[in-house]
């Protein structure tokens, strides 16, 4: 497995931290959860950003029915089976239930509950209104009040602040390492394990990026931008793209940009004296995020032209659209021919690409990719 | 000057076709069975040797399910930019294609400014609107697979198959005969069906004149009609319907290569 050398590091490193007395947390949800907040309370923030395949999906059956998010199902299978190369999980304490989506619901409150995880619980409204605002500053403070708990002290509100700034200045880094010339593939490493170990790989990444850059991306290569789900560690989907000639030069996905986009204008940091109304300021200006309603297909679409657009004023080439559906996300399937139907009449090409984590897609994905890419 | 060969490594079949110049000089089929390598390379050597070619006179381009496992292909190309481009050799005029094989089916648009691909739909994750759709139920029926077509026509009245499952429409089929409906229209219900699941998937891309049929079920008569029906218009079947894959493959190595 390509990334068993990062995850057998990243146990070993969460193990380390687990020896100074730092708990874990761990949570699915994509966009709203403040790893900030768990940050100022000493414990260390671990999304679930792996993929899966027949034998977690298979594992997860026991639990829930087939025709769940494959994504949801791998996450379950992964706790059910604890396979080697996630020995990691065992060193979860906390698992957040949040309701980023259905699949989300489902999948945390059964990983809390039938493997014995504490939970902690965090929801959050799909809209952008004062009382959806309101709300979500009354969800924080509960939050901050659970990780008080465990903590056994307040999180102190200057602690925070640095917190703030310090994953502010990280997902800067990511943006500017999504504007470099290195191969979709690069990039994607570089996110996965920057998702995984925080702000603490800050020193690590100027000099993945003096390295990468040393990677030249063939100009043969078709550009592509990945919308829709996100690529996930131990997925070969990006690969497949690769071999077929193409190569991600932005990825619109939670894994990606709808993560690192999310910074805070240093004005703001400095005019705001309470730390929980900056959350809940980047929970509203958070327009990009995957069940924000209303509007979520138009903002979409445009951010993908505009997207489209720059990308062929700077560098001649077109770029094609592939929208990633992991299957029974019904969200993004429901849109995604309004999504390809809407794009086409601007002149963009789309594929949406429909699939779960089993292995015999493999040779259809490819077909379809590669086709496209011929296409293109 | 290269000669230029096109391999279309099917699931059930593999079809190899010669061009030269852009005429089509020889072509073959064989069931690819599981050692498809192996057939492929008996077919590339026999059609080599059938018109005294030797293997640095010609160009192989391999397309199809097995296109990245057959060694000797020089390069590789999806079927679906295959068959586009082989449906122009029968009929230059063509806007969109349906494909249905033995395990798959496909429908593709085609650009008619530029003759590229513009748009696909593919299914090959369920049996149903293949061939393979064809044999279950002509092995219900008890009917030879290459009669099941002709029987449909004969019906006037053709039965309504609800499922959209293989497996399910199989019980469906033998609850109808049970019952007394008649074969024909048996045969023309799931005719019907296998016509309604593609045009469902072909009107998704905006499929539209001039539509050309092909693959292994293209030689359905019954499955013809009703697209038709379907559609509402009239589709046309170029002469070797299984072959517009390798023919399309062989014509792009020749575009490719300075031809």
């Amino acid at each position: 497995m390509a990334n068993f050398k990062l995850l057998s590091e990243y146990y070993l490193s969460l193990k380390e931290k687990k020896e100074e007395g730092k708990k874990v947390v761990a949570f699915m949800s994509h966009d709203n959860i403040p790893e900030e907040l768990i940050d100022a309370a000493g414990l260390i923030p671990l999304r679930m950003i792996f993929a899966g395949n027949d034998e977690l999906m298979d594992a997860s059956h026991d639990f829930l029915s087939p025709s769940t998010c494959a994504f949801a199902q791998s996450c379950i299978g992964a706790f059910s089976i604890k396979p080697e190369r996630y020995k990691f999980l065992e060193l979860i304490d906390y698992f957040i239930v949040s309701n980023h989506c259905v699949s989300d619901i489902c999948a945390s409150e059964v990983i809390a509950k039938y493997f014995n995880i504490p939970r902690l619980n965090f929801y959050v409204s799909y809209t952008k209104t004062g009382n959806s605002v309101k709300y979500f500053k009354l969800e924080l403070l509960d939050l901050k009040k659970q990780l008080e708990e465990i903590k056994g002290t307040e999180i102190d509100a200057q602690v925070l602040m640095n917190s703030i700034k310090k994953f502010n200045n990280f997902k800067k880094k990511l943006l500017e390492i999504s504007n470099t010339i290195i191969s979709g593939s690069q990039k994607l490493k570089i996110f996965h394990k920057a998702m995984l170990y925080g702000p603490d790989i800050l020193p690590e990444l100027d000099n993945i990026i003096l390295e990468q850059s040393q990677t030249q991306t063939s100009d043969e290569s078709k550009d592509i931008l990945l919308t829709g789900c996100s690529i996930f560690i131990d997925d070969y989907l990006n690969s497949l793209i690769e071999e077929g000639g193409g190569n991600v030069v932005f990825f619109d996905t939670w894994v990606g940009f709808n993560y690192y986009y999310q910074i805070f204008d240093e004005k703001v940091i400095n005019s705001t004296k309470d730390s929980m109304d900056l959350l809940a300021h980047r929970f509203e200006k958070n327009i990009y995020g995957d069940h924000t309603v209303p509007n979520f297909l138009e903002r979409k679409v445009s951010h993908i032209e505009t997207f489209y657009r720059d990308h062929e004023k700077k560098t001649g080439k077109k770029v094609g659209v592939i929208n990633h559906i992991i299957k029974f996300c019904d969200h993004m399937s429901i849109m995604s021919s309004h999504l390809k139907n809407q794009l086409k009449e601007k002149g963009i090409f789309v594929l949406n690409l429909e699939r779960d984590y089993s292995r015999a897609n493999r040779g259809q994905l490819s077909t379809r990719i590669e086709a496209f890419l011929e296409m293109m | 000057m290269k000669a230029f060969i096109g391999i279309d490594i099917g699931s059930l079949a593999t079809k190899i076709a010669l061009l030269d110049n852009g005429n089509l000089l020889d072509f073959r089929t064989e069931r690819s069975t599981f050692d498809f390598k192996r057939i492929g390379l008996n077919l590339f050597n026999e059609i080599l040797e059938a018109n005294n070619l030797n293997r640095d006179d010609v160009f192989c381009m391999s397309t199809g399910y097995g296109r990245h496992t057959i060694a000797f292909a020089d390069d590789r190309i999806t079927e679906i930019t295959a068959h586009a481009r082989g449906v122009q050799f029968f009929f230059q005029e063509a806007h969109s294609v349906i494909d249905i094989g033995g395990q798959d089916s496909k429908a593709i648009l085609i650009s008619k400014k530029t003759g590229n691909v513009v748009d696909f739909q593919m299914n090959d994750k369920c049996a149903a609107g293949t061939g393979r759709f064809l044999e279950v139920m002509a092995n219900a029926l008890e009917v030879p697979i290459e009669e099941i077509g002709g029987l449909g026509l004969q019906s006037n009245e053709p039965a309504s198959i609800s499922s959209t499952c293989t497996v399910f429409a199989e019980s469906e089929v033998i609850s109808l005969f049970a019952q007394g409906t008649k074969k024909e229209d048996i045969a023309a219900g799931i005719h019907k069906s296998i016509a309604r699941r593609v045009a469902g998937m072909a009107k998704r891309i905006g499929v539209a004149p001039l539509l050309v049929f092909c693959g292994g079920v293209a030689k359905n008569v019954a499955v013809k009609k009703f697209l038709e029906e379907e559609f509402g218009y009239e589709i046309v079947i170029p002469e070797h319907p299984q072959l517009t894959g390798a023919i399309g493959a062989a014509l792009i190595a020749q575009e490719n290569n300075g031809s």
